[in-house]
């Protein structure tokens, strides 16, 4: 499970280097940064693979190695992590959009503040609580949604929050309704942040889903908690770096896709 | 020798930017003379700021040789020599996390001063720059004006008591009726500090009000002109100079002449002086002797015209705003009492200003 | 059993776990900001200066590069690393605390990074003027100046160890993360689901103490000129 916490105000190395020159060279130095999680993916996978097939593995570590087996383990995964963020989406946008109206003010505050605090709640124990109502992948969806609402909520509000007001102001003056103004011009101005928001989502429920195993959902930690209780540090070892090359890979798609929806709305 | 005369001289002095072909300052020469105020000016991108950072070398001159009261200090540790000259920016740049005291004290701190010297050199430049040290030695920069910042940017640049000041467009960002009372505090203070000045200014008014000379930059980093104000005004060197300066030449050249050097024409106060043949006006005064109307003047009704005054102190300038104020053709010049000392006309602007000799 | 019951009969594990839990984070966040930081300040020596090549270069890549690859340990979820470092370093307290550093790295950065380069222009440039050095500008000014976005960095990346902290019991590391794993092996138990939710609350717990030592630190340590 990770974090990733977003300041707004603070530039993350990739949001200066947006203005730099047109065309395909262009775009990759706009982006080089997106280059970095496929080359540590490919070389930790090379890596990978070599030191397994230096290794004699064991039956059992074969078994567990099957692709088979990992591909089934990598489908459950992608899917509680596909499930939770969609259920994060359609909860949070909306709750963070109403949030961040004027007659909501004043809880916005303390929902913010919670929102920082309740970073220090741990995911792992948020999806161990709900195994005692009930083992398996509902609960682990819903443990998943949990953990991952807040950046959300708190990004959609904040996102909100620092649009322009003068150009709130121009809407109105124009005669736009209060909802108008909300579609077409706070929501369109705010979706960069909220995007980023679900990336950070999307990259938390792929961490936490590492954790559904524990309460029978399945997902890429099986094959880390049977390496731990079988004790077999091969196995272990090429589990933990699929875990990690998926993770970076699906924040990799994430990140282009978010430059491409960004790039889209201005 | 000239080194003593001249604070500063540059000797072909070049720079040209990396990656650029044509030089943003093209070797120049210019001598600055010990206790003037210099002015740097023309347009954006004509080199005037590269020029002042050069002389503190907080740009490097890629040709040429910086001399510093007669030291070359073209090659001499730039943070050392730049303890040595006082500057002041723009924006003021004071340090948020001091206070104003700590602010001043910030060279003779590097220096190397005592905590007590620190602090009294920090009060009695509060007190010169016009902010009273008690209110505010313990302040934060964040708690004063654009105006009282940039007063405690000239202090701070003082502090170590400098002989050299390079201002970049102190003033720039100030609102004009400040920027007019920062100005007059400024030769103020130039009057009991006596600093070599360097200026620079895109403030054509600002440089003919506070410069003894004046350094019009052309594009490409040329000097254009270097003479004294009047001379910028009356001859300029160039087309480029007589364009820079503009069509409002004649009226800016007012305020450079100071009422007391003209040759004023006679005043009576004398109730036995009306009628007299030589045309020469007489006004009522009060108690102290002050004119308060006109009695008589030859040319006109002298009921119907309101007496204006203008202190001696006062330029040409004054003189023409107070006639246009107060629809007035004359204008009666007096002295710090209130004493009139002579009259002048609108005639007189027309028909040539006389000077006179000044004796010492 | 309920919660309370629980509670009082194990207080004394409770606390120390607790306690363990505490000084985890501390000890790592602590190292992290001390990396963060003092590489911060180096990639930041080299200022943005038109006249000047031979620095730079080396300290922006080195800055770039290094917030890009912390960035990407960020991503990488906590459960892969901790399992990763298992072959080289064991099971135990040097993996938990190793890995725990690893995470704590790039908010601080970030923040150090952002924070320094913010620093007002004119004010470098008074500093400069008035004849201050690179690296006296650099620790008189920008540092004091940078401190309130480092000091929130650093409790941002407190508050996010504390959660991770807890699956660094997977790999039998220290603190509160033990009492979840054993309560969730013993599901079924009477007192399984007080342990497991004792276990998560009390991570709240640690964060309000630290918050608490957040305030006091800001309170302290930024300088009265520009306290908001």
């Amino acid at each position: 499970m990770t974090a990733v916490d977003l300041q707004p105000g603070v530039p993350t190395p990739s949001e200066e280097r947006k203005e730099s020159g047109g065309g395909f060279l262009g775009v990759i130095r706009a982006n080089y940064d997106l280059l970095v999680a496929p080359a540590i993916v490919v070389v930790g996978l090379i890596v990978m693979v070599a030191y397994v097939g230096s290794q004699t593995l064991d039956t059992i570590e074969e078994r567990a190695l099957e692709p088979a087996n990992v591909f089934g383990q990598l489908g459950q995964h992608l899917l509680l992590t596909a499930y939770s963020t969609v259920l994060v989406l359609i909860i949070a946008v909306p709750l963070g959009i109403v949030l961040s109206r004027p007659g909501a003010r004043r809880i916005q505050g303390g929902v913010l503040a919670l929102g920082g605090f309740a970073q220090a709640l741990p995911p792992f124990g948020v999806l161990l609580l709900l195994g005692f109502w009930e083992f398996g992948v509902r609960s682990a969806v819903i443990g998943l949604t949990l953990a991952a609402l807040l950046p959300v909520l708190r990004n959609t509000v904040v996102g909100l929050q620092q649009v322009d007001q003068s150009l709130i102001e121009a809407a109105r003056g124009m005669g736009m309704s209060a909802r108008q103004t909300l579609f077409s011009v706070e929501i369109p101005l705010a979706v960069p942040v909220i995007v980023a928001g679900l990336r950070v989502a999307l990259v938390l429920n792929v961490g936490t889903a590492t954790l559904a195993t524990y309460i029978g959902a399945g997902g890429l930690g099986e094959l880390v908690q049977q390496a731990l209780r079988l004790n077999r540090i091969n196995l272990l070892f090429v589990s933990g770096a699929i875990i990690a090359a998926v993770a970076l890979l699906v924040d990799w798609l994430a990140g282009v896709a978010e430059r491409a929806i960004v790039a889209r709305s201005g | 020798m000239s080194e003593t005369e001249n604070m500063i001289v540059l000797e072909a002095v070049e720079k040209v930017y990396p990656g650029s072909t044509s030089p943003a300052v093209e070797r120049l020469d210019m001598a600055i003379p010990r206790g003037e105020i210099v002015m740097l000016i023309g347009p954006s991108g004509c080199g005037k700021t590269t020029t002042l950072k050069m002389m503190n070398r907080l740009i490097e001159p890629t040709g040429g040789r910086i001399i510093l009261d007669g030291d070359d200090v073209t090659d001499v540790n730039g943070d050392q020599l730049r303890r040595k000259i006082g500057y002041v920016i723009q924006q003021g740049g004071l340090f948020p996390h001091y206070s104003i005291a700590d602010n001043i004290g910030v060279v003779p701190k590097m220096l190397g001063w005592d905590k007590n010297r620190i602090k009294e050199r920090a009060d009695e430049l509060l007190h010169l720059v016009g902010l009273e040290p008690s209110t505010y030695r313990d302040r934060y920069p964040r708690q004063l004006s654009g105006g009282q910042q940039q007063r405690v940017g000239v202090a701070r640049a003082l502090a170590a008591d400098p002989p050299v000041m390079l201002m970049d467009e102190p003033f720039g960002a100030i609102d004009p009726i400040t920027r007019d009372r920062l100005q007059d505090e400024f030769l103020e203070i130039q009057r009991t500090v006596g600093k070599t000045i360097c200026f620079v200014t895109h403030d054509l008014q600002e440089a003919v009000k506070l410069g003894d000379r004046i350094a019009v930059f052309g594009t490409g980093g040329r000097l254009a002109q270097y003479d004294d104000p009047d001379t910028v005004l009356t001859h300029p060197a160039d087309d480029f100079v007589s364009d820079f300066v503009g069509g409002g030449a004649a009226v800016r050249r007012l305020s450079l002449l100071e009422l007391s050097r003209l040759e004023l024409h006679p005043i009576e106060t004398d109730a036995a002086a009306v009628g007299n043949r030589n045309g020469t006006p007489v006004a009522e005064v009060d108690g102290s002797g002050r004119p308060v109307s006109w009695r008589h003047l030859p040319d006109r009704d002298a009921a119907t015209t309101t007496l204006v005054t203008v202190p001696l102190s006062g330029t040409v300038y004054d003189a023409v705003d107070v006639m246009l104020d107060g629809s007035a053709s004359l204008v009666a010049v007096v002295d710090d009492e209130g004493l009139p000392q002579g009259v002048l006309h609108w005639n007189d602007l027309v028909a040539g200003l006389k000077t006179r000799e000044r004796g010492a | 059993m309920n919660v309370f019951q629980y509670f009082s009969a194990n207080s004394q594990q409770i606390l120390f776990l607790t306690q363990a839990h505490f000084l985890y984070v501390l000890i790592c966040v602590g190292i992290g900001s001390a990396i963060s930081i003092v590489l911060g300040l180096i990639v930041s020596t080299g200022e943005p200066n038109p006249n000047r090549f031979s620095f730079d270069w080396w300290a922006t890549g080195v800055r770039e590069g290094s917030l890009l690859i912390t960035a990407a340990v960020l991503t990488v979820p906590s459960l892969a690393l901790f399992v990763l470092f298992l072959p080289i370093t064991g099971l135990g307290v040097t993996t938990a605390i190793i890995v725990l550093t690893v995470y704590s790295l790039y908010t601080v950065l970030r923040n150090t990074v952002a924070g320094l380069r913010s620093v007002d222009r004119a004010v470098l440039e008074s500093a400069r003027g008035l004849g201050y050095g690179r690296i006296r500008r650099l620790l008189t000014i920008q540092l004091p100046l940078a401190w309130p976005v480092i000091l929130n960095g650093i409790r941002v990346t407190t508050l996010i160890s504390i959660s991770i902290a807890v699956v660094g019991s997977i790999v039998q590391g220290p603190g509160l993360g033990q009492l979840l794993l054993t309560g969730i092996t013993r599901i079924g138990a009477a007192n399984a689901f007080p342990q497991v939710l004792i276990g998560t609350f009390m991570c709240l717990v640690v964060a309000a103490v630290f918050e608490i030592f957040f305030a006091i630190v800001q309170r302290l340590t930024i300088p009265r000129g520009i306290r908001v």
